[in-house]
């Protein structure tokens, strides 16, 4: 024992390797990366032009908009709410399996459960572990090729929107390539022409090789942290095994039927509240709603606890305000959103 | 552990507790005799495992244990109203159609507490417990050395880790298929899969558990080169346990979260998730094995330079 601190030289050298190992990683993924030169239409054309639709990918989801933590239990009519808030807030694992244009698996991933969307051909199941429910909807025949029935989870979705709202409005650039679940890619970033949004800037990262929206972060003005990302942790191109698609619901479980709108049924919907409207066009823009036959609903919202929770007092009504968007409900009943600050609802309520 | 003599017999030296001092000095009496030969270093782990699995004490815990599923099932099976979904533990609805689901949350009920109280018990016990009883410096005697003698108590903690998870799940299985009625397994995703493939998956699961408990059974085993008071040891490694999940659930600490050795603990789910997701395994892995080096180095430092008085 002539020389006891060579003793304690493993209990010093392994953390140190062990926290050099974990700074590595995060450096390694931020190095440069080489790739053909492209402008931004050239980015957006590979983006338009992308043909994949098959592969099987871990998808990562979180939200930072500044919401307050919404307790989960409570009564049925609180924890509805809360369940439809958990997507808004909070951050999810989701797995997605997409097999040419009719074949597709969803799943959200919660702690000890989880939620599923199949979609095979023209038979689509929801199927949630938690409560042991599925429902079945089929689809009509003239039904869109991707259908509208899902969550808009996937970066695809959610970069084509993005794509179709590109105006003057908007200046498009690119920024550094980077790398999204081991694949390198071009960063697209959309930043609004105008102050008077909440939105920074919203980021799509073009896969390079196949033009697939690897990850869609949007960035609050002011914030550091993407007030909502959509990202590809892991990412295959290969067709996922075909029994993925086969679904039937376990025994024991509720099923139920459900019946999709017609389309003549839809459009009687639309024209039934059609009494919204928008005021002002691109990221400014303002949802105006009037006060209507909602209003047993409306009073029974503004009833729950949470609503006051999450809410504050302004002047003329309530305000529900979050990094990127407002809501303002005004004492009457008419309810005014948009990616704006709650002043600029507050004035577009005064003018109506 | 109050149910549990030769436990709290382990923290007096001296004191008169027949089974277990008289177990053990039997235990350093072969070690010295064996030492003397080769391969003496491989008769100290197998004297470990064979005193550690012939203590009434293992014994109770493991006992212990086997009895947390077969409670959920009875009281579950002599309950009138069947459980509802989203009340109690997660699970506990489905036990009623499949017997398999009593292991399963059975081990949900035993992870938080139960699995680290025991484990936190044998891995506290480790070093102190001999150095409590005065056999230390016999096991010392063996030519092996400190570091050996630190990976054999080590080995013998993390295959009591087995024991236990296994006793978990086998227990919840026996008492599932003797109340229940027992048939292919619904997952989370909602597909179902065959008996055969369920018996793998329950065995997945307590793979999982096991490794799960490898970092809380280093740190056991640090704390346990620290003091000659077992007790003391145990008490440290099952405090802490409880002070990472509650850490573990504070939404502000969300930084912290991917750090705690107890973060992954309850996500075996992904292993009933249909395909199985591996990737919370592999974090889970790479997790424990950080705090089974880190921890284990500074047991080597504080057990190579420590002077054995007893």
């Amino acid at each position: 024992m002539s020389r006891p601190w060579l003793k304690w030289m493993p209990a010093v050298a392994v953390p140190a390797v062990i926290v050099a190992g974990v700074l590595a990683v995060p450096l390694q993924a931020g190095a440069a990366v080489d790739l053909p030169e492209k402008t931004p239409q050239g980015v957006l054309e590979l983006a338009a032009g992308s043909t994949v639709d098959t592969f099987s990918g871990t998808l990562e989801q979180s939200s930072e908009l500044g919401l307050p933590e919404v307790p989960s239990t409570g009564d049925a009519a609180t924890a509805e709410f809360a369940d439809a808030l958990d997507l808004l807030t909070g951050s999810h694992t989701v797995r997605v399996y997409q097999n040419g244009d009719d074949q597709s698996r969803v799943q959200v991933q919660d702690t000890m459960s989880e939620r599923n969307l199949i979609r095979n051909g023209s038979d689509v199941w929801v199927y949630d572990s938690a409560d042991n429910t599925a429902t079945h909807v089929t689809l009509p025949a003239d039904a869109g090729a991707t259908g509208d029935t899902g969550e808009s989870y996937t970066p695809g979705e959610l970069a084509d929107k993005f794509l179709a709202d590109v105006t003057p409005s908007t200046i498009v650039s690119l920024a550094e390539n980077t790398q999204v679940a081991g694949r390198s890619a071009y960063e697209l970033v959309l930043t609004p022409n105008t102050d008077d949004t909440l939105v920074g800037s919203v980021s799509i990262a073009v896969d390079a090789e196949t033009g697939l929206p690897l990850r869609v972060q949007v960035e609050a003005r002011d914030a550091d942290e993407p007030a909502v990302s959509v990202a590809f942790t892991s990412l295959s191109l290969e067709a996922p095994a075909a029994d993925l698609f086969s679904f039937a619901p376990p025994a024991g479980a509720t099923v139920s039927e459900e019946t999709l709108p017609t389309k003549d049924d839809a459009a009687h919907a639309e024209t039934d509240q059609s009494g919204a409207t928008v005021i002002g066009s691109g990221w400014d823009a303002v949802l105006a709603v009037p006060a209507g036959e909602d209003a047993d609903q409306l009073a029974e919202l503004t009833a729950s606890p949470l609503y006051t929770q999450l809410t504050d007092a302004v002047d003329g009504g309530r305000a529900l305000s979050t990094t990127l968007v407002s809501v303002l409900i005004t004492d009457d009943g008419r309810v005014f959103a948009g990616s704006v600050p709650v002043e600029r609802l507050q004035a577009a309520a005064a003018q109506e | 552990m109050s149910d549990n003599p030769s436990a709290s017999g382990a923290g007096r030296p001296g004191a008169a507790q027949p089974a277990t001092a008289s177990s053990d000095l039997s235990a350093a009496a072969q070690i010295e005799t064996r030492a003397a030969r080769p391969g003496g270093a491989w008769a100290l782990l197998v004297s470990e495992l064979t005193v550690l699995f012939r203590r009434r004490r293992t014994w109770a815990l493991l006992l212990a244990l086997a009895a947390v599923p077969v409670l959920i099932a009875v009281a579950v099976r002599l309950s009138a109203s069947t459980p509802q979904p989203g009340r109690g533990p997660p699970f506990l609805d489905q036990v009623t159609q499949n017997g398999l689901f009593v292991a399963v949350t059975g081990l949900i009920v035993s992870i938080p507490l139960f699995l680290p109280l025991t484990v936190g018990v044998v891995a506290g016990d480790t070093i102190a417990g001999e150095a409590g009883l005065g056999t230390l410096r016999y096991l010392l005697v063996a030519p092996a050395g400190r570091v050996w003698l630190l990976v054999v108590k080590y080995v013998g903690a993390a295959v009591f880790c087995l024991a236990a998870t296994v006793t978990v799940v086998t227990a919840g299985v026996l008492a599932g298929l003797a109340l229940f009625p027992v048939g292919p397994l619904t997952l989370l995703s909602g597909d179902t899969i065959s008996l055969a493939e369920s018996f793998g998956r329950a065995l997945l699961i307590a793979g999982y558990v096991t490794v799960s408990l490898l970092g809380l059974s280093a740190i056991g085993l640090f704390f346990s080169t620290l003091t000659v008071v077992p007790v003391g040891a145990m008490a440290a490694t099952i405090v802490l346990s409880v002070v990472a999940q509650v850490l573990d659930s504070l939404p502000q600490l969300d930084w912290l979260h991917p750090w705690l050795f107890s973060h992954y603990w309850l996500d075996f789910a992904d292993l009933l998730r249909q395909p199985i997701d591996a990737s919370s395994f592999g974090a889970n892995a790479l997790l424990q094995g950080g705090y089974l080096l880190i921890f284990g180095a500074l047991a080597y430092g504080r057990f190579a330079t420590k002077d054995i008085l007893s």
